[in-house]
């Protein structure tokens, strides 16, 4: 964990308020090789010379638009990106992610999302081994091991079918919140999911079946009447 | 096209109409006026007959009654009877030059043309022939013969002379009709493009040729008058999303250094409590900023809408969830009520999410001290619209102030008093509904709750 926060960040804005501002928040949260620049050709020397690992860029520069820089960067790295630009409707977003940004953070922001969104961001490119391994995580009565699609209990080991794998990830990434048997549906069948609500019950039923103690009276995952399911896990 | 029927039709009935008027016309003026002076009062005929009625055998000689003397004085007139030989009995005022004696022929001759030019009538007497003769040139004689074949298929001649005088009009008006409506029609066609503000050109020939130039001339005008419209109204859209472009930067730094004071444990509680309210407020901000945006993009049509089939009750799903994992106070309540899991809408997913957003939050601002919430998803009886309901059991609104509701704030007609929020969001909501060629209906009372219904066009699957 530690490597993430030497990780060199370059930061393109040309408000220095705002290149103040994410500076300190970033150097509190423990990083310290920041670059800062504020046009686009500050910004490409910069990037030839330095190198950084990441890039937070402003669409509205002095000297051309963020999306051209971003443009110029990728032709010799492929360092990942973040837009962070006050150009808020849904076209810029779509043009600035389809161009293969990582991110599009719209001003105003809370720094701590900001931060997340980059440490995310960072965790996901740079310390990719630890990433890549599907979690591991314990609930009441027993532990579910998605990497090797088993549960572990007194009961013994069972193994989770494909769509029981798929309905046990989505419900972990959304831990404790409301998952709508909409969206369930969707991660397991697709945009075409509509009609599949029965054999949706019917999976979680069987997945009651191994990860609670008394499936008639689940306390892992909840159902949520007329909405969906919970899942509640333990800390880990 | 359904116009330019009903002209037709209007047309061919004012000709039959017109037909039928100039007939009666002709027939009264051919009575009154033409044949009028045909029959004089007192005609050959009836002179003829009042000669011999008082003409009388006394001894040898004949004596005409004194009436039927003057009737021949008043017409200079002259009278003889002519015997069965030939011969003249008596006459009356005989010009000289007529002879006193007839051959059959002769009197053949005269009974049905002149006798040496004087038009002459004849009439039988129990002694002869009387005739009575008029002054030269004031009598024209025709005579008229008919085979009767003929005159027995007259009424059927007449007949079909009507019809075929009656197929000769309707042919011409059709004829003339269709013509003009030729010439009307693209007239009619550029009037009806002007009605729906299309550019149109009329050819400019014919009779209509200034008519057509003033269409044109319109069409032209309201051409410029809506790209004029519309460059004013991208100015100005162009113009907040400007100003919500820079309001955004000053106040990024405000709400981080903000949520960063709230977090900052070296200073006293009081004080991060109070960066909590500029953080707040600064959030707030940023709400009203981007509403903002988002209403004077839809007001002057400029949002783009990612139209896809949505499902209503997806929606209602995801909005009760999305309130409930976002730590809902346990005061509120959100029940659904889906009547129908596939009430379907083409509609943009986050302009209506963020619609029903709104109004549910609307519900929690509204009602400081709980209330319920209700999502209800149903379809109209006639199957076209379907209703997305929020309602709620608090407070309401008073009936008279719903229609305010959506207006735009800080227009002329609305007073600037709001209490909660920015007065922005019921007038967003609505014009979400209207991009989606729909339309947003409040209903509410004092202490009686309020109701927000969501109507959209129904979505057809092909």
């Amino acid at each position: 964990m530690e490597n993430i926060k030497n990780k060199k960040i370059l930061i393109v804005d040309d408000e220095p308020e705002i290149r103040k501002m994410i500076e300190s928040f970033l150097r509190k949260e423990g990083f310290f090789r920041i670059y800062l620049a504020l046009t686009c050709e500050e910004a490409l020397a910069i990037c030839r010379l330095n190198k950084p690992h990441i890039a937070i860029l402003d669409v509205m520069l002095p000297d051309g638009d963020g999306f051209e820089l971003f443009s110029s960067i990728r032709q010799f790295s492929q360092m990942p990106v973040i837009f962070l630009t006050a150009k808020g409707e849904a076209q810029d977003r779509l043009l600035g992610l389809g161009l293969g940004a990582d991110d599009y953070i719209v001003k105003p922001f809370l720094p701590r999302e900001l931060i997340l969104r980059l440490t995310a961001i960072l965790k996901r490119v740079y310390i990719n081994t630890i990433k890549q391994r599907l979690p591991i995580f314990k609930l009441e009565g027993c532990i579910v091991d998605l990497e090797s699609a088993i549960v572990r209990s007194n009961k013994g080991e069972q193994t989770l079918t494909a769509k029981e794998h798929g309905l046990l990830l989505k419900l972990y990434e959304n831990k404790g919140r409301i998952v709508t048997s909409d969206a369930l549906c969707e991660a397991v069948w697709g945009d075409d999911y509509y009609g599949y609500e029965n054999s949706l019950m019917v999976h979680i039923r069987r997945i009651r079946e191994k990860i609670e103690i008394n499936p008639s009276k689940p306390k892992n995952l909840l159902t949520i009447r007329g909405l969906g399911y919970k899942l509640i896990v333990k800390e880990e | 096209m359904d116009g330019v029927v009903h002209i037709l039709r209007r047309f061919i009935g004012v000709t039959i109409l017109i037909c039928i008027l100039l007939f009666i016309f002709n027939f009264i003026v051919l009575g009154s006026f033409v044949f009028n002076g045909m029959n004089e009062k007192q005609s050959p005929k009836k002179i003829l007959e009042n000669v011999v009625l008082n003409l009388e055998h006394k001894g040898k000689s004949y004596v005409l009654g004194k009436p039927a003397k003057k009737l021949l004085a008043q017409n200079h007139a002259w009278s003889m009877l002519i015997d069965n030989t030939g011969k003249v009995k008596w006459n009356y005022n005989l010009p000289k030059e007529i002879p006193l004696s007839y051959t059959l022929i002769d009197v053949a001759k005269f009974s049905r043309n002149y006798l040496m030019d004087y038009p002459v009538f004849v009439w039988k007497h129990n002694d002869g022939l009387v005739v009575v003769g008029y002054p030269k040139k004031s009598y024209a004689k025709y005579q008229f013969y008919f085979p009767i074949s003929w005159m027995s298929s007259l009424p059927m001649r007449i007949v079909t002379l009507f019809v075929s005088n009656i197929i000769l009009a309707l042919f011409l008006s059709i004829l003339i009709g269709t013509k003009l409506i030729k010439s009307v029609k693209p007239l009619i066609a550029g009037v009806h493009a002007l009605s729906k503000e299309e550019p149109t050109y009329v050819e400019v020939k014919g009779i209509f040729s200034d008519l057509a130039e003033s269409i044109n001339h319109t069409s032209d005008i309201l051409q410029e008058k809506n790209t004029a419209l519309k460059a004013r109204d991208e100015a100005r859209s162009n113009w907040i999303a400007g100003i919500s472009h820079d309001i955004r930067t000053p106040l990024s730094i405000v709400l981080g250094y903000a949520s960063e004071l709230e977090e900052n444990m070296a200073i006293s509680v009081e004080q991060r409590q109070q960066a909590g309210i500029i953080r707040k407020q600064a959030q707030k901000l940023r709400s009203l900023v981007s509403d903002l945006n988002l209403v004077s993009m839809l007001e002057y049509e400029m949002q783009p809408l990612n139209l896809k089939p949505v499902r209503l009750s997806v929606l209602a799903r995801k909005v009760a969830s999305e309130f409930l994992n976002n730590g809902l106070d346990e005061k509120f309540t959100i029940t659904l009520d889906i009547s129908d899991e596939n009430i379907k809408v083409k509609a943009d997913e986050k302009l209506l999410l963020r619609a029903i957003n709104n109004l549910v939050q609307n519900s929690t601002i509204h009602n400081p001290n709980g209330c319920k919430i209700l999502l209800k998803t149903c379809i109209s009886s006639d199957n076209l619209t379907c209703y997305f309901i929020v309602s709620d059991n608090g407070k309401g609104v008073p009936r008279d102030k719903l229609s305010k509701l959506t207006e735009l704030p800080y227009s002329s007609n609305k007073e600037h008093s709001f209490r909660n929020g920015h007065g922005l969001g019921l007038p967003m909501v609505a014009r979400i509904c209207q991009a989606h060629h729909g339309q947003l209906v409040l209903e509410s009372e004092i202490e009686k709750g309020m109701k927000a219904i969501i109507q959209l066009p129904l979505y057809f699957e092909d």
